[in-house]
C-alpha cells in the first residue's frame, strides 16, 4: 500500500514538474501581448492603449501611471500611451524588435547611425506602415516629411527612398532658424582646479596647451574625497572624450588635394589624433576607465569631485555636476578654449549638424494604426508641442505677453528637485517630446522656461566663449551617406564599423608602433572589403555637389 | 500488460520515466526545436523573410568570417582562455571536494560549503562591479592593502598583464563551490570499507586520498572533463563581455562576444549564426574526439 502511495506521489510530482515547465513556456509566449492589451477597439468612448518604444538608452518615465500631461493626451486623442524605454544599446534594441517581431505600436529612436539604418532596412522590406496615402488627413504629420522640412541628404537617404512611399517621420527638426539646439559640445574644466594650477581656461587654444593643462593637473597631485583627481574624463563608454578630433581634422572625408575625397582613417591626421590620445592614456592623463565605465560610475566620479576636465555636451555636464557644485560653490565646470580647429580660418563659425533627432515609425503589426496616427498628429500640433514641452496650460504654465511662461509654483518645485523626477511625474521629459513634431522651442515657445537663471547664464556664457563667430548649420552632402549607397557597402560596412573600436584599442596600445599596427591592419581590411571601389563611387556621385568640409559635434 | 519486452520494461519503470519527461521536454523545446534556425547561417536574413523565407546565400557568411582579418585572433583567444579555464579550473573543485571531505568538524564544513556555493548565484554583472570596486587603483581595498607593503597601485583591470589572471581567477572563484557538489556526491558514494581496508594496510590520509578517493571519483571526473571540452570554443560570454575592453581586446576578444556584437549590434544575423554554427561544430568534434580518447585510455565515456 505504502509502495503504491509512493508511486502515485511520484507520478503526481513528475506531472506537476512537467506541467510547470510547459506552463512556463506558454506563459513566455503570451507575454509579448500582455503589456499592450488595452481596449483594442477604435470606438469613440473606448480608450486605446498603445505601446510606444522610446529607443533612447537611459531614458526613463514617471513614477505614476497617469501624469497630468498623459491625461490631457488621452482626453484629446483617446489614446493611452504605455512607454517602453531602452536600457542598453539602441541599435541592439531596434535590431532585436524587428528580428523577434516583438514590435511596439509606435517606435521612436535616433535619426542617425546604425539605428536609422535598421529602420530604413525595415521600411525597404515593407515592415512599416506606408503613410503616403494617409498624410492628407494628418496635416501636422505631412509637415514632418515635406522636402523643405528635412535636410536634403537625409531626405534622399531615409524619407524619399521607397518609390514614392513614406514610412519615416522626422521629429524635432528645427522649424525655423531660431529653433534647434546647439548642445555646446566641448572641453570643460573645473573653475577651482584651473585656478589651483594657474591656468586661464581661455588661454588653452592648441592641442599642446590642452595637453599641458592635463599635465599640470596631474602634477599637482590633487585629491578629492581622499582619492586622486583624474585630469580628463567623460561619461559612459567614452562619451565624448574623443571630440578633440576636430583639432586634428575638420571632417570625416577629406579632400586629397586633387578634388577627390578619402576617408580620414587613411590620412596622417588620424594617426596624429590616435597617438595624441594614446599619450594621454599612457601618461595617466585620460581616465583609464573612460571607455569601459557606465554612466552611474562616471557620475559618481563627478559627484565626488574627482574629474578635472570633462568632454561632452554642456547640459550633461551641468546636470552631472549640479550636486557637487551646490555643495562646493565655485567648482563649476567652465568652457576651455575655444580650441583650434584643423583647417578652419580663425573667423569661421562653428559648423553644426543641427537636425531632427528622432525618427518615428508605425510597424505594420501595430494594433491600431489610426489611433497611432491620431496621437502623433495631435502631438505634432502647436497645442501638442506646448503640452509636451511645458505641461498643461493654466496648470504648469500660462501665456504672458503672447509667450508661454512658467507658473512660479512649478518652477520652484522643478528647480528644487535635482533628480528630475518631479518634472517627469507631471509628464515632462518622459518621451512625448520625442514625438511632438518639429522643434518650435523658440519660434512657438519661449525657450526652456524651466531652466533656472544660473543654468541659463552658464549656457549663455559658454556660448559666448565657444561660438565667437556664431554657428552655421551644415546643409551640404555628407559622403558618409553616399558611401552607404555604394554596391560594396554590405561587405564594407562591418570593416568601417570597426574604426571606432580599432581607435580605442590603438589608444590603449603599449607603444606607438603597436597602435599604428592596429590602425594599419584595419586599413588593409577596409581596402580588402571594397573601399577603393566604394570611394570611387562616392567621388563620382558627389562630383559638382557641395560636400561637407567642416563639422563639429552636436 | 502485453507487448514487447522493451514496452514491458518501460511500463514497469513508468514513474522513473515520468520523472525524466520534464528534462526531455526541456531539451526538445529549447535545444532541438530551435535547431531549425541554423539554416539562417546559409540564408541572407531579412525581416520580411524571417528564418525560413529569406533567400539562400550558401557559404557566403562562413567565407566572410574566415576572410575577416581578426578571425584567427578571435579563435586563438577563445581557445587560450578556455584552455586556461579548463586546465587550471577543472582540478579546483576536485581539490575542494577532497579537502572538504577530510574536514571532520561538521559546522565548519557546512559553512565553507555554503560560502563556496554562494558566488554561483551571483550574476556576472555584480561580480564584475565588485571587482571594479575592489581592484581599482583609486582607493580600491586590494591596492590599499598592497600599499601597506610598499607596492605601487596596480591597474588590474583594463590591463593585458593581469587579464588572464583576472579572467581565470574570477571564473574559478565563481564556480568552484557549485562544481564541487557533484564530486562531494561521488566521494560520498565511495565504499567506506575501502577506507577501512586501506587503513588496515597502513595507509595514511594522503595514501587514502590517492588510492581510494581519487579512483572512486575518476569516472565522474572523466565524464565532466569530456563535457567541459565541449565548451572549449566558448570562453564565457557574460564574463568576457563585461571584463574585456579596448585595452585588452588583443587577447580578450572571443567568439561568443563576436557573435553577439555582429548579430545584435551590427544586425548581421546570418553572419552571427554562421560563426555560432562553426563554434558548435568544432565543439561537437572536440567532444567526440575526447570521448574516444577517454574510452580508449580509461574505458570511461559518454557514448
Amino acid at each position: 500500500m505504502a509502495k503504491k502511495g509512493l508511486k502515485i506521489a511520484s507520478i503526481l510530482l513528475a506531472a506537476t514538474l512537467l506541467s510547470g515547465s510547459l506552463y512556463g513556456c506558454s506563459n513566455n509566449g503570451n507575454s509579448s501581448n500582455g503589456g499592450s492589451s488595452g481596449n483594442g477597439g477604435d470606438g469613440k468612448d473606448k480608450v486605446v492603449t498603445l505601446k510606444v518604444l522610446h529607443n533612447w538608452n537611459g531614458s526613463t518615465g514617471a513614477d505614476v501611471d497617469m501624469t497630468p500631461i498623459s491625461k490631457v493626451i488621452e482626453e484629446k486623442t483617446g489614446v493611452r500611451v504605455e512607454w517602453e524605454y531602452t536600457k542598453g544599446s539602441e541599435v541592439e534594441k531596434v535590431n532585436q524588435i524587428f528580428t523577434t517581431e516583438e514590435l511596439p505600436d509606435i517606435y521612436t529612436g535616433p535619426a542617425w547611425g546604425g539605428e536609422l539604418d535598421v529602420i530604413i532596412k525595415a521600411a525597404k522590406e515593407d515592415q512599416l506602415v506606408d503613410l503616403s496615402d494617409k498624410l492628407d488627413k494628418y496635416p501636422n504629420l505631412a509637415k514632418l516629411v515635406a522636402e523643405e522640412n528635412v535636410p536634403p541628404a537625409l531626405y534622399e537617404k531615409a524619407i524619399n527612398a521607397y518609390d514614392g512611399k513614406k514610412y519615416l517621420l522626422l521629429q524635432n527638426q528645427p522649424a525655423t532658424d531660431k529653433d534647434g539646439t546647439d548642445w555646446l559640445y566641448g572641453f570643460y574644466v573645473r573653475k577651482d582646479i584651473a585656478e589651483q594650477v594657474g591656468v586661464d581656461p581661455q588661454s588653452v587654444k592648441t592641442k599642446d596647451d590642452l595637453y599641458n593643462l592635463f599635465k599640470k593637473i596631474k602634477d599637482a597631485n590633487l585629491k578629492a574625497n581622499g582619492l586622486p583627481v583624474i585630469p580628463f574624463g567623460g561619461f559612459h563608454n567614452g562619451w565624448a572624450v574623443g571630440i578633440g578630433n576636430s583639432m586634428f581634422y575638420p571632417t570625416d572625408y577629406l579632400d586629397k588635394g586633387d578634388g577627390t575625397l578619402e576617408h580620414v582613417f587613411f590620412n596622417k591626421a588620424y594617426e596624429d589624433y590616435t597617438l595624441y590620445y594614446r599619450k594621454l592614456i599612457s601618461e595617466g592623463l585620460l581616465d583609464n576607465e573612460a571607455f569601459t565605465q557606465t554612466d552611474p560610475i562616471a557620475n559618481e566620479k563627478i559627484k565626488q569631485g574627482r574629474v578635472a576636465v570633462l568632454a561632452a555636451h554642456y547640459p550633461a555636464i551641468l546636470d552631472a555636476s549640479k550636486d557637487y557644485v551646490k555643495a562646493n560653490p565655485g567648482s563649476d565646470y567652465v568652457p576651455v578654449g575655444p580650441l583650434e580647429r584643423a583647417g578652419a580660418a580663425a573667423d569661421r563659425p562653428a559648423d553644426l549638424n543641427i537636425q531632427g533627432n528622432n525618427v518615428t515609425v508605425i510597424p505594420k503589426k501595430s494594433k491600431n494604426v489610426d489611433a497611432a496616427l491620431k496621437l502623433l498628429d495631435f502631438l505634432a500640433s502647436d497645442e501638442g508641442f506646448l503640452l509636451t514641452r511645458y505641461g498643461v496650460e493654466g496648470v504648469h504654465w500660462e501665456m504672458k505677453d503672447g509667450k508661454p511662461a512658467a507658473k512660479q509654483e512649478y518652477f520652484d518645485k522643478f528647480t528644487a528637485d535635482t533628480s528630475g523626477k518631479v518634472r517627469k511625474n507631471e509628464g515632462i521629459s518622459i518621451g512625448f517630446e520625442s514625438i511632438a513634431g518639429r522643434d518650435q522651442m523658440n519660434s512657438l515657445g519661449s525657450g526652456d522656461i524651466w531652466a533656472d537663471q544660473e543654468r541659463n547664464a552658464a549656457m549663455d556664457n559658454a556660448r559666448k566663449i565657444l561660438r565667437p563667430n556664431g554657428t552655421a548649420i551644415i546643409s551640404a552632402f555628407n559622403p558618409g551617406d553616399v558611401i552607404a549607397k555604394s554596391p560594396q557597402w554590405e561587405m564594407l560596412k562591418p570593416s568601417m564599423d570597426k574604426i571606432g573600436d580599432a581607435w580605442k584599442e590603438a589608444v590603449y596600445a603599449k607603444s606607438d608602433d603597436a597602435a599604428m599596427k592596429i590602425i594599419n591592419e584595419l586599413r588593409d581590411q577596409i581596402n580588402k572589403t571594397g573601399y577603393p571601389d566604394a570611394i570611387q563611387f562616392v567621388n563620382a556621385e558627389l562630383k559638382g555637389k557641395e560636400v561637407v568640409k567642416f563639422g563639429m559635434p552636436n | 500488460m502485453t507487448g514487447s519486452p522493451l514496452r514491458k520494461r518501460l511500463w514497469q519503470h513508468k514513474a522513473f520515466y515520468l520523472f525524466l519527461l520534464p528534462g526531455v521536454v526541456w531539451f526538445f523545446i529549447f535545444s532541438y526545436v530551435p535547431l531549425y534556425g541554423v539554416q539562417v547561417a546559409f540564408r541572407d536574413f531579412t525581416f520580411s523573410g524571417g528564418i525560413t523565407g529569406s533567400p539562400w546565400a550558401g557559404w557566403k557568411y562562413f567565407e566572410q568570417f574566415f576572410s575577416y582579418y581578426q578571425s584567427t585572433d578571435i579563435i586563438r583567444n577563445t581557445i587560450i582562455i578556455s584552455l586556461m579555464k579548463l586546465l587550471i579550473g577543472f582540478p579546483m573543485p576536485i581539490i575542494l571536494a577532497i579537502l572538504l571531505n577530510e574536514v571532520t568538524k561538521v559546522k565548519f564544513k557546512k559553512t565553507v560549503q555554503t560560502l563556496s556555493y554562494l558566488p554561483h548565484f551571483v550574476s556576472w554583472i555584480v561580480v564584475v562591479t565588485l571587482m571594479q570596486r575592489l581592484l581599482t587603483p583609486a582607493g580600491g581595498p586590494v591596492n590599499e592593502i598592497l600599499g601597506w607593503f610598499g607596492v605601487e597601485p596596480i591597474q588590474f583591470l583594463n590591463n593585458t598583464t593581469w587579464f588572464y589572471q583576472i579572467i581565470v581567477g574570477s571564473d574559478i572563484w565563481k564556480g568552484i563551490g557549485w562544481s564541487s557538489i557533484i564530486y562531494m556526491a561521488a566521494i560520498a558514494g565511495v565504499d567506506q570499507q575501502l577506507y577501512e581496508a586501506a587503513k588496515i594496510d597502513g595507509a595514511g590520509r594522503f595514501r587514502q586520498i590517492w588510492h581510494v578517493t581519487l579512483p572512486g571519483i575518476r569516472n565522474i571526473a572523466v565524464i565532466l572533463f569530456i563535457l567541459s571540452t565541449g565548451s572549449l570554443m566558448s570562453a564565457g560570454f557574460e564574463q568576457l563581455l563585461l571584463l574585456n575592453g579596448p585595452a585588452t581586446a588583443a587577447i580578450g576578444s572571443v567568439l561568443d562576444v563576436h557573435v553577439i556584437n555582429s548579430g545584435l549590434s551590427q544586425g548581421r544575423l546570418s553572419y552571427a549564426a554562421a560563426v555560432g554554427l562553426f563554434q558548435s561544430l568544432i565543439a561537437l568534434i572536440l567532444i567526440v574526439t575526447v570521448n574516444r580518447i577517454a574510452k580508449k585510455v580509461s574505458d570511461v565515456s559518454l557514448f
